[in-house]
């Protein structure tokens, strides 16, 4: 396998407090990756500075052989780096369709075409027919429930066609239906070739998804390996299950 | 919500025609004025809109721009001659593509804050603008005011003009509005409004759609400007950037329904022909005032989104009533295909624009 993702020795401070201090993480092409850690440990920061919604102070990142450590998180969305945010992040006054047809990208020329073009319907269709979603196309994401919104965001970010895409707590305050739901997909997406890095605190759906494990604490990756060894080793046993 | 095919155009249809012919009904100079006056605040309401309603941005200086459009023309015809009364009219597209010019830079560096912020930039613009033309005395005439030659229309139809002019102005600002909803612009107004941060990281051209919205939107506030100097014939910096025109517009599109065509529309027809009605009938006193203020508090109370807005959630709630009671889904969870929220309509069901 060949890296998709590298981030090397990344630091990021917020005043005193560092919440990356030379950070490593690899995302291998068509992996599972689930980026693990207790509470503060520097996941959603590591998250922001990978898709440029942070600058990092200091260290690199390169995407697909390129160096986006200082690259915008529109340049790396249309690079093919997706991601969701921990709260469910959708355009509550577009409907699910506009949701998807937005987060789906147009050129300028397209700008000044139909809202909800013939092309836009059928993709938006196509996706919404895979989520089960088509029922609820015409109404606006603000009357969704939370489950159905992490689920849209979920969608919307495959309609840029990403090569990585990234779930912040993808299945945080939803039910078991929509997490089973949302297992299903990213098997069926990760065996169609997309590769994903997962933050995730529900440790069943990490164990049975992802592999490998990396285990952030304290802003810097304290282990790297599969799933099974993660359970016995004593320095993440320390820092996040407490043992 | 969408209207059933056709009768969005059809709605326009009547709603112009009406008033195109209203004045072929003999009406008073009183109510002529009053629809002249209502006429340009329907513009500048649908002009503000594109920017304070789609796309998120409560510009509280739009009247610099009136002002600015009404000493444009009240310059210009300081130093030509009027040769025929719809001359003035002639400039007004180059008075809204100039202004619309002039707001670029100005937009790219208000815009730049949002929200609140961005209101109490746009009225440092305002009063910026309104102690130039104070103090520009050689340009403005200063406090002394300026003036225009009085438009050569015979004295029984001189509303006529200004009003079939602001009849054709309002025609186009809500032309451009429903253009705009129905066009990706539209979408990513939406998209900026809802949430810019994430408009810009999923590439949504925020910063284009944003200057655009504001360009159109001073552009047309500025040709009103203009029409009203011409129907004035003597204007002063404090009537001509006052700040009761830009609340006044805010309030009518508040009042109607933000990011819909025909909110500020309706908006504007209420209060400002209340606010005149009133100030005709109490006279001089500053009751009519209150008599305003209770118009906008009554409707705000009933309804706290603006009229279409609320009218389009009762329907859409009524509509909702209707069907047929679904079998209860687990809390939370995704509702099957079998039990819609909405009846079901032709695949693929993408709602285009709210009317």
């Amino acid at each position: 396998m060949t890296a998709l993702l590298e981030v090397a020795n990344v630091s990021r401070s917020f005043g005193p407090m560092h919440a990356l201090r030379d950070a490593c993480l690899t995302v291998e092409r068509n992996s599972i990756t689930a980026l693990i850690g207790p509470n503060g440990s520097g996941k959603t920061t590591m998250f922001n500075v990978i898709t440029g919604y942070l600058r990092a102070d200091s260290g690199h990142i390169r995407f697909d052989g390129h160096d986006v450590t200082a690259a915008n998180p529109a340049i790396l969305y249309r690079s093919g780096l997706s991601r969701t945010f921990q709260q469910a992040r959708v355009f509550a006054q577009l409907t699910v369709a506009e949701n998807l047809v937005v987060a789906g990208g147009f050129s300028w020329a397209q700008l000044f075409g139909r809202r909800v073009g013939r092309q836009d319907r059928k993709r938006a269709g196509e996706l919404l027919d895979e989520f089960r979603m088509s029922h609820v196309a015409d109404l606006y994401a603000s009357e969704l429930s939370y489950g159905q919104r992490k689920l849209l965001e979920f969608a919307a970010v495959l309609m840029s066609k990403p090569q990585l895409v990234m779930l912040d707590e993808p299945t945080a305050g939803v039910n078991p239906t929509i997490i089973e739901t949302m297992e299903r997909h990213i098997r069926q997406l990760h065996a169609a070739g997309i590769t994903f890095l997962i933050v995730e605190h529900d440790m069943n759906f990490v164990m049975r998804l992802c592999d490998p494990v990396v285990v952030l604490d304290q802003g810097q990756e304290i282990f790297v390996g599969p799933p099974g060894a993660v359970q016995s080793n004593p320095a993440v046993l320390d820092a996040y299950l407490g043992a | 919500m969408r209207a059933p095919r056709g009768i969005g155009p059809a709605r326009a249809a009547v709603f112009f025609g009406v008033l195109a012919v209203l004045p072929e009904l003999d009406l008073a100079h009183w109510l002529l004025n009053m629809l002249v006056f209502t006429l340009m605040f329907a513009v500048m309401s649908s002009a503000w809109n594109l920017l304070g309603g789609f796309a998120g941005y409560p510009s509280l200086g739009h009247v610099a721009f009136f002002g600015i459009g009404a000493y444009a023309v009240v310059l210009w015809f300081q130093h030509h001659a009027i040769h025929n009364g719809y001359e003035p009219f002639l400039l007004l597209p180059l008075i809204g593509v100039g202004v619309a010019v002039v707001g670029l830079p100005v937009a790219a560096i208000a815009m730049r804050t949002r929200a609140d912020v961005f209101a109490i930039v746009t009225i440092t613009l305002l009063f910026v603008v309104q102690t130039l033309a104070f103090n520009l005395r050689g340009l403005t005439g200063g406090a002394q005011g300026a003036s225009i030659a009085a438009a050569p229309f015979p004295s029984a139809t001189y509303e006529r003009p200004f009003y079939d002019v602001l009849l054709v102005l309002l025609a186009i600002a809500m032309g451009l509005t429903w253009a705009a909803m129905r066009s990706k612009v539209g979408l990513s107004l939406a998209a900026v409004r809802a949430d810019e941060d994430k408009a810009a990281g999923i590439g949504v051209r925020v910063q284009a759609v944003k200057l655009l919205a504001f360009c159109v939107s001073v552009g047309l506030t500025a040709m009103v400007g203009a029409i009203w100097a011409y129907y004035q014939g003597f204007i002063y910096p404090q009537f001509a950037i006052d700040p009761l025109i830009t609340v006044s517009i805010v309030l009518m599109t508040f009042l109607g329904g933000r990011a819909t065509l025909w909110g500020p529309v309706i908006g504007a027809f209420i209060l400002e022909m209340a606010q005149q009605y009133l100030a005709y009938s109490l006279g001089g006193s500053q009751f009519y005032l209150i008599g305003y203020a209770l118009v906008f508090l009554v409707v705000m109370l009933l309804m706290p989104r603006g009229i279409l807005p609320s009218i389009q959630e009762w329907l859409r709630r009524r509509r909702r009533r209707q069907v047929v009671d679904a079998p209860a889904t687990p809390s939370g969870g995704l509702r099957t295909a079998d039990t819609p929220l909405t009846p079901r309509r032709t695949a693929p069901h993408v709602k285009e624009t709210r009317t």
